[in-house]
């Protein structure tokens, strides 16, 4: 369950690396343009670009195991969130205002790390697969000697 | 398939890479690389030193999967791996490390975050990622850097500056020399060589580039990005630095969370405070630490394996070069006592020596401290009592108070530091080479001598 104080932190302009696997264990990494918190934080959606997926598609289809690192440029600040795909389908059209709108906020975040807007605004995003999963666990990501701890052990602290 | 080879600037960590890798329970998980490092053609090491998770899952499953981005086009490319073994001793476990430990020691962290292994990876593929990036607009792409000159170009510079070290008379024109002819043949524009100043200090006797802010500076043996070179006496080079301090920080940050105790303050980078790449490396001469030469630049990408080469081959030279004056200056030492001078005019200036720091202040602003501060009170008190105005090298090595060393004194740089903190603090009083091992004091104003316990 995502608690209510990460919403926003995570629908923001964060860089989001995705990690699947096949039936042989082998892991596929990719990134993803955008999320959505749903149902109070039991669900989440992640955009992957159409482009760049395939593979993650295909290992959704045999097993729906999915790994999203959400971490930000400025300051490391990271989270990890785990699950079981629940749906994954073309992304609809009204979608994309906010997969443009994450974009457009990772460009900006990453120009205050040095990375010009130009190659940032060049990522592919559209058409996208929309991936919908259960919410099972949460990690604390950002690099330090608690990476990779349940988010609940480290209470009382921000990720 | 791609090769290895072909993805260098993919590997200097200006953009952070990731992997992903996945347990014998089936479940992934992907994280941050802070190093991807070359091996050889058919593989690469991570390093290891938080990422916990990804160690356990390729102890149980070695494959992994990792994407590594170009920093300046920002095409992914990924790398299909397979863990092969990790090393915690050794060169490459040394070359990594160092580099970690330096970025450690900046952000306050020495021993907090350290490299635990270099993990070894054969790699099973290299594939651009098709379709990752959209087709270029060309109103939003920037002037293609320029290429870098030719080899012949590279070698003509190279004689240059060569000539420059092979032909100074001493010790300050040959690293003047150096660094300008580094900046005006090859556009190296920030740059400085420290020495050992005693006991865990090094200070800059040379800069160029930064104006009178980089004389002076100072690196601690071990700490920092100069300091570790020196202490571990290898070639570093860092690019993307803002971006190694922000995951130095980051860590901080968690481990202050942690209530991980008193850190120690973070160190400033010793020239420019916006440096985004810097590349250090040691002046050798046989087994012996004779400085450091370090440059800095705004440009992450501003040093690659050619500078590493290249600027090896320059060091080599300087540090040899410093070897040979300092050599002759030793020998050239001695002859008559000096003459007495006329009694300086003009307006005055006060020095005072504060005994138990050990340090000299003029008109009630800090000068120089230990040995040079020495040197200079020493020359001060005897031109007040005798009125002397020439002296020689040798007999500042002769005088047992002023704590030098009995072999390779460093005096030759030590004096240059002296010199050039008159220059930029009171420039009424000179310190003037005559000729080797010789040198007058010049003063454009009356002198007044204070000696107290403490500042």
């Amino acid at each position: 369950m995502i608690p209510a104080e990460l919403v926003s932190f995570l629908e923001s302009g964060l860089s989001m690396l995705v990690a699947t696997r096949d039936a042989r264990l082998s892991p596929d990494a990719t990134r993803a343009v955008g999320a959505r918190v749903e149902k109070g934080g039991a669900e989440l959606t992640v955009f992957l670009p159409s482009a760049t997926c395939a593979e993650a598609l295909a290992n959704l289809s045999d097993n729906g195991r999915i790994a999203v690192c959400f971490s930000r440029a400025a300051d490391h600040r990271s989270v990890q969130v785990k699950g079981h795909a629940l749906e994954v389908r073309e992304a609809a059209a009204h979608e994309r205002g906010r997969v443009e709108g994450y974009l457009g906020a990772l460009a900006e975040a990453w120009g205050f790390v040095g990375l010009p807007a130009s190659a940032t605004l060049r990522l592919a995003h559209w058409p996208c697969h929309a991936v919908r999963f259960r919410v099972e666990s949460l990690f604390v990501q950002t690099p330090g000697p608690d990476a990779g701890a349940p988010l609940g052990e480290v209470a009382g602290r921000a990720p | 398939m791609i090769r290895l080879e072909e993805l260098g600037p993919c590997l200097q960590g200006i953009v952070p890479a990731q992997i992903a890798t996945c347990g014998r329970d089936g479940e992934p998980n992907v994280t941050y690389l802070s190093q991807v490092h070359y091996v050889d053609p058919g593989r690469v090491a991570l390093s290891c030193q938080f990422f916990n998770k990804t160690r356990r899952n390729v102890e149980e499953n070695p494959l992994a999967s990792v994407l590594l981005y170009h920093p300046l086009t920002f095409e992914a490319y990924r790398l299909r791996l397979r863990f092969e073994h990790a090393e915690t001793e050794g060169p490459l476990f040394d070359a990594m490390a160092l580099r970690i430990q330096a970025i450690a020691s900046h952000t306050g962290m020495t021993g907090v975050f350290a490299l635990r292994s270099a993990d070894v990876y054969e790699v099973l593929s290299v594939e651009r990622v098709e379709g990752f990036l959209l087709p270029r607009d060309p109103a939003l792409e920037e002037a293609a850097p320029s290429l870098p000159a030719g080899p012949l170009t590279e070698l003509r510079g190279l004689q240059v500056v060569s000539d420059r070290i092979a032909r100074a008379p001493d010790l300050a024109a040959l690293l003047a020399g150096a660094l300008e002819a580094l900046d005006t043949m090859f556009g190296f524009s920030h740059a400085m060589v420290l020495v050992p100043a005693g006991g865990e200090e090094l200070v800059a006797i040379a800069s160029h580039g930064y104006g009178e802010a980089g004389l002076g500076a100072r690196a601690r043996l071990g700490a920092g990005i100069i300091g570790c070179v020196a202490q571990r006496r290898r070639m570093l080079r860092v690019a993307g630095v803002g971006a190694e301090l922000r995951y130095g920080r980051a860590i901080r940050e968690r481990v202050a969370a942690s209530g991980g105790g008193a850190l120690p303050p973070e160190l400033p980078l010793p020239g420019l405070a916006d440096a985004q790449a810097q590349l250090a490396l040691p002046l050798l001469a046989g087994d012996r630490l004779v400085g450091v030469l370090a440059f800095e630049s705004r440009d992450p990408l501003c040093f690659d394996d050619w500078d590493e080469a290249f600027l090896g081959i320059v060091g080599n030279q300087i540090a040899a070069g410093m070897d040979r004056v300092q050599a002759v200056a030793a020998d050239a030492d001695g002859g008559a006592p000096p003459p007495r001078a006329p009694p300086a005019e003009g307006r005055r200036r006060v020095f005072c020596y504060y005994c138990n720091d050990d340090c000299v202040f003029v008109d009630g602003e800090y000068l120089v401290r230990n040995v040079p501060g020495r040197i200079l009170w020493k020359l001060l008190g005897q031109h007040r009592r005798e009125g002397r105005t020439e002296f020689t090298n040798r007999e500042l090595r002769l005088d047992p108070g002023l704590g030098l060393p009995p072999v390779k004194d460093n005096l030759e740089s030590r004096l240059i530091l002296l010199r050039r903190r008159l220059q930029e603090r009171c420039p009424d009083v000179r310190l003037v080479p005559v000729r080797r091992g010789r040198f007058t004091l010049q003063l454009d104003c009356a002198v007044s001598l204070v000696e107290k316990e403490c500042g």
